[in-house]
């Protein structure tokens, strides 16, 4: 879902570098010193996930994690991904360095929107209902994410619904498996850490 | 039918479920130029969009990769071509063939390549066959040679794909602790002050 370099329309790449900037300024605002470390390991994460190619079939597919991102840094996504699309973008060409603004926005904004939506049914106390929460956010955020993406290349002049029903489709296995993966990861980090996922930054 | 369904997806997955940055390797073979498209975990693009531009930036021709992520074309133009190839989704790679790069005449398309050889009257066998034969026999060695370097031309371009380093994903894990262990740095700083 990296939009790569002269795709995508000026008005376009403008407009996400706008919304990226603002949603990192926020999230840069709210961070607290003690979330720097949550910070630096899930940027990692989502650093290494699109990376990590795992074979689905004939074809093969990749974790995305913003979900997760989103549950436990909220806000702090933004610079987050940011920083880990910057690093993608520079180190292997994923992405254009112009489309950085786009991209962000894409992750980024799928994984805020989840965490402010579903983000309170991973603090109950009922793991069936966290379990729906962390599978929510992460099938969410990829689907979301692929819509961003529908929209970016539409307003850059491809028909948006062939577009999105090709992105939403391949995607479809990716996020079943963020889901459940982003489920089991809050069932897990309740019983280890529960404050990860208390102290989030709101 | 639930099957055919799955087959069908999986079909369709494996058409566009590209890594995130797509390739391009495009080399002369004579008079056509043999491109081929991938992906940077090693998957070809197939069915992606190929473009081809010259140098004023006016597109020249485009077509379609096949199966293998191959696509030949005939050399429209003795100029710097550049060829973009489109997979969908926002993937998109470029390459520039140098005008320098192409030969000298370039056949027109739709023209047969084959140099006919010329009747001779038979009077001056010797100079006519001289004069022929460096023609014909060049094309031939361009040829044999295009056919027997095919094949070397795409173990290059397999081994041109770029894939991830390891040593350049740690690099990347190291980066952001370091990034973010100086912002840590001085908003600890702040705060003691």
């Amino acid at each position: 879902m990296h939009i790569a370099e002269g795709v995508l329309s000026a008005p376009v790449l403008i407009g996400g570098a706008t919304i990226a900037t603002a949603g990192t300024a926020i999230g840069l605002k709210k961070i607290e010193y003690q979330d720097m470390p949550k910070i630096a390991v899930l940027s990692s994460a989502f650093f290494v996930a699109s990376l990590i190619h795992i074979p689905v079939g004939p074809a093969s597919a990749h974790l995305i994690l913003n979900g997760l991102c989103g549950i436990i840094l909220g806000w702090a996504s933004f610079p987050a991904l940011l920083l880990a699309l910057f690093l993608q973008a520079i180190l292997f060409q994923f992405g254009g360095l112009t489309a950085l603004g786009v991209n962000t926005t894409t992750m980024a904004t799928s994984a805020v929107f989840c965490f402010l939506i579903f983000g309170k049914l991973t603090r109950v106390s009922n793991q069936t209902v966290n379990f729906i929460g962390g599978f929510l956010c992460g099938f969410l955020s990829v689907l979301i994410a692929g819509l961003f993406v529908a929209v970016s290349l539409t307003l850059s002049g491809e028909v948006f619904i062939p577009v999105a029903k090709m992105i939403v489709i391949v995607h479809i296995p990716i996020m079943v498996i963020e889901g459940i993966l982003t489920g089991f990861v809050v069932l897990f980090l309740k019983k280890v850490q529960p404050e990860l996922l208390e102290n989030y930054v709101q | 039918m639930k099957s055919k369904n799955l087959i069908m997806l999986l079909i369709l997955f494996s058409v566009v479920a590209l890594g995130h940055k797509i390739n391009i390797f495009a080399t002369v073979e004579g008079n056509q130029i043999y491109t081929q498209s991938y992906a940077s975990d090693g998957g070809k693009v197939k069915g992606g969009t190929i473009e081809v531009y010259d140098k004023a930036g006016n597109k020249l021709l485009t077509g379609k990769t096949d199966s293998l992520g191959e696509y030949s074309f005939t050399i429209p133009k003795k100029d710097d071509l550049k060829i973009v190839v489109l997979g969908g989704m926002g993937h998109r790679a470029e390459t520039i063939v140098p005008a320098e790069d192409l030969p000298e005449v370039v056949v027109p398309k739709g023209e047969k390549t084959q140099v006919k050889p010329k009747k001779e009257p038979v009077q001056s066998p010797l100079i006519a066959t001289a004069e022929i034969d460096t023609m014909v026999i060049r094309k031939m060695i361009e040829d044999a040679l295009d056919r027997k370097l095919h094949p070397v031309m795409r173990m290059l371009a397999e081994q041109k794909k770029e894939k991830v380093k390891f040593t350049e994903v740690i690099g990347g894990i190291g980066y952001i602790f370091g990034i973010i262990g100086i912002f840590a740095f001085f908003m600890g700083k702040k705060k003691n002050v």
